[in-house]
């Protein structure tokens, strides 16, 4: 018998069972939906971050101090330990080009004018090479020791009347001290400029450490800002080092993007920092150690935690796919029981084992396929919603919405395969006996 | 002209081993001539259906040897035996055993789907069939649309779609009233007239008097084998009282026209 008689003559008796054969898809639209919509949104999700790095920070080496059992991604665990002084030592290293501090610094509103917005995290002091000339749209970057900001798109739009170079803001700092500052430089993206940002995008105004950090730590008592959810007024740096501003981040840029000139760097100021001669050794103690890691590096550990995530989910899925595959192993099962006579019958009039075979293997074919198909739609409709909700560009990933297909080909086949045996090997004389 | 055999059993045995040895053939020998009309007789138990099964391809027998078109049954692989049941017999079941989900159409085109024969020309078959059978209006109706008498035609029409050299019927009108039975025993004369070689099962004399012989099984042996083909051989329905049992006016009448279109059959 053809497969395309096998084919019609399943299908015929799949829609003669309608409630039950969708029943029995359902597990398999469920696992594959699942695959792929977790695939989908993880290869979006990471389309959505390593387009977020830009080759011009290729040179930069991110670092804090943490308890090393700690894991997780830029400043897990992290630790206030850096000075100013810290910093002008490693600047000052062989192989490192430039050092500055990060940190954030708690704000409660924004005025541009008359005009007041409410923003937390506000505003973040670093260094003014921080946002490298090619990140600029307009403008400049501040200087060190100027009351001078460089503000991202989000942050000049949110006002009625936009930000422009040579504005004033009035920026009221954590705790009701009011600070102004110049805005000199407007960057040309509202996503983060480094991973101890983040991703998303949102209002940010970048100013030099000094006078703003500087100021913070010592007239507040809050060094503990940084960057992102962390609360506040953890200055544990309180009883260390009065009006001593401690950083909970070090950037450090080496002389060239080479791998080599990376390490060196980074070789370099950790063996700085972590010798005697630096103000941070006094906090490391034997539970800290100072992390140094590129923004590849941390992209390749969120991307590492991402696969895991992913492997986790599609383990899950697969285990759906299995309990979906075991859905149709058994209906195909009672199927042959119930249509013993019908297989009798068949046999009867000239039927072999093998057109037997084909057409129960055919129809459990048929439902995974049909699963996979469902699946994949559902799969993708869930991807597309998961993006679209957290604003990610949308990448589908192609290989795996054939791997489904065949996947649904395949848990078809084996979940096929033993009734299929079953009803070939039915013999046609007890078979038409069976009532 | 002498007749080929359709089929030939030579001392055949079915035994059935569970418990006790059952034998439910016990040495039958019995050549059925091609486009004779057989009608096999016996009390329940006597081994009517295995003899079918056996002559059906169904089944193979425990000694001795089922020649079906020529080939020995029992020597033949799974496969071979398969292709000979859909191509050498047309099996007519008491319970007409339909694809429920098949319409009438498809049902008597099925034997021709393993023959991996073409869509349209199994089509075609199986319509003129239906048309031959008297249910040309009812091709696309399903099983459990149609009469008893209708379904037991749809399975005669499906028995001789692939126009094999046997149609065996086990107690085809076991479950039809007598006035369907009537139509399906006229349509067994009208296509046993037309060359079909046929071998029926029954309890019912009257039933088993449209035959050209009876065969009379009991305890799995063949008691007696009762030739009603005297009124073949004097070609007149006036003289019934040839077979060992005297014939009905009944059954004589429907004997009439059989034999004579028999022979034309035949000649062909
Ligand atoms: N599959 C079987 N297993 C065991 N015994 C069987 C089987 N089929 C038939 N028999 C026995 O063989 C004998 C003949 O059965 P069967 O040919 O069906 O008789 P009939 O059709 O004449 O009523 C009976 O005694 C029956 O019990
Ligand atoms: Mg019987």
């Amino acid at each position: 018998m053809n497969p395309l008689e096998s084919l019609r003559l399943s299908w015929r008796s799949i829609r003669g069972h309608k409630l039950r054969s969708a029943l029995t898809t359902l597990g398999i639209v469920i696992g594959i939906a699942a695959v792929i919509a977790f695939v989908t949104l993880g290869a979006s999700l990471q389309a959505g971050i390593i387009g977020d790095i830009s080759p011009d920070d290729r040179r930069n080496v991110y670092g804090w101090a943490a308890d090393p059992d700690i894991e997780g991604g830029p400043l897990a665990g992290a630790q206030p330990v850096f000075t100013p002084d810290d910093l002008e030592s490693v600047a000052a290293q062989p192989d490192v080009a430039a050092a500055y501090g990060y940190a954030t610094i708690q704000t409660q509103a924004i005025s541009n004018g008359n005009e007041t917005v409410a923003q937390g995290n506000g505003l973040i002091a670093t260094g003014p090479s921080y946002i490298r000339e090619s990140r600029l749209a307009e403008g400049r970057q501040f200087e060190r020791g100027e009351r001078e900001a460089v503000v991202n798109p989000a942050a000049a739009n949110q006002f009625e009347e936009n930000v422009t170079l040579g504005d004033e803001l009035t920026v009221t700092i954590l705790g009701g001290e009011r600070t102004t500052l110049e805005v000199v430089g407007i960057t040309d993206t509202s996503e983060g400029q480094s991973p101890f940002e983040g991703f998303e995008s949102s209002p940010r105004i970048y100013v030099p450490t000094d006078p703003y950090y500087a100021a913070q730590a010592a007239g507040l008592g809050i060094g503990g800002g940084s960057g992102g959810e962390n609360e506040t007024g953890t200055g544990d740096e309180n009883g260390t080092g009065i009006g001593d501003a401690r950083f909970l981040a070090i950037i450090i840029e080496a002389d060239s993007a080479a791998q080599s000139d990376i390490d060196a760097a980074r070789e370099s100021a950790s063996a700085y920092l972590e010798s005697d001669r630096s103000d941070a050794s006094e906090l490391l103690g034997d539970d800290l150690e100072v992390t140094f890691r590129t923004s590849t590096e941390l992209l390749q550990q969120l991307q590492d935690v991402l696969a895991l995530l992913r492997n986790f989910i599609v383990g899950i899925a697969a285990i759906s796919l299995l309990v979906g595959s075991i859905g149709i192993a058994n209906i195909m099962l009672v199927s042959v029981t119930e249509r013993t006579r019908e297989i009798g019958i068949m046999k009867a009039v000239g039927a072999q084992n093998r057109d037997v075979l084909g057409l129960f293997l055919t129809e459990a074919v048929i439902l995974g396929v049909i699963g996979a198909i469902l699946g994949t739609g559902l799969g993708l409709l869930g991807g597309y919603l998961g993006a679209q909700y957290i604003d990610l560009p949308l990448v589908y990933p192609l290989e795996y919405v054939a791997l489904a297909v065949g996947v649904g080909i395949l848990v078809g086949i084996l979940a096929g395969l033993y009734p299929a045996w079953r009803a070939a090997r039915t013999d046609p004389i007890d078979a038409l006996r069976y009532e | 002209m002498a007749r080929e055999t359709a089929v030939a059993l030579e001392n055949v045995r079915k035994t059935y081993r569970i418990g006790e040895p059952v034998h439910a053939l016990d040495g039958v020998s019995l050549a059925v001539p091609r486009g004779s009309y057989t009608a096999i007789m016996g009390p329940s138990g006597s081994g009517k259906s295995t003899l079918m099964n056996l002559v059906g391809c169904l089944d193979t027998p425990t000694a001795g040897e089922v020649v079906v078109g020529g080939r020995p049954v029992g020597a033949l692989g799974d496969r071979e035996r398969t292709r000979l049941r859909g191509t050498e017999v047309g099996f007519v079941f008491q319970t007409f055993n339909l694809m429920p989900r098949l319409n009438a159409l498809e049902n008597v085109a099925l034997p021709q789907l393993f023959q991996g024969i073409d869509r349209a020309e199994r089509r075609e078959r199986a319509r003129d069939l239906l048309e031959r059978v008297g249910l040309g209006d009812r091709a696309d109706h399903l099983p459990n649309e149609l009469s008893g008498g209708q379904r037991q035609r749809v399975a005669l029409a499906r028995a001789l779609v692939n126009d094999p050299a046997i149609v065996l019927a086990d107690e085809p009108s076991g479950n039809l009233d007598t006035d369907t039975e009537a139509d399906i025993l006229d349509l067994f004369d009208e296509f046993h007239a037309a060359g079909t070689t046929m071998l029926v099962v029954t309890h019912e004399r009257h039933v088993a008097d449209r035959a050209d012989r009876i065969v009379h099984l009991l305890d799995g042996k063949i008691e007696r084998i009762e030739d009603l083909e005297g009124d073949d051989a004097s070609g007149s329905a006036a003289d019934p009282g040839r077979g060992t049992e005297p014939a009905s006016d009944a059954d004589a009448d429907s004997e009439t026209g059989s034999p004579s279109r028999h022979r034309e059959a035949d000649s062909e």
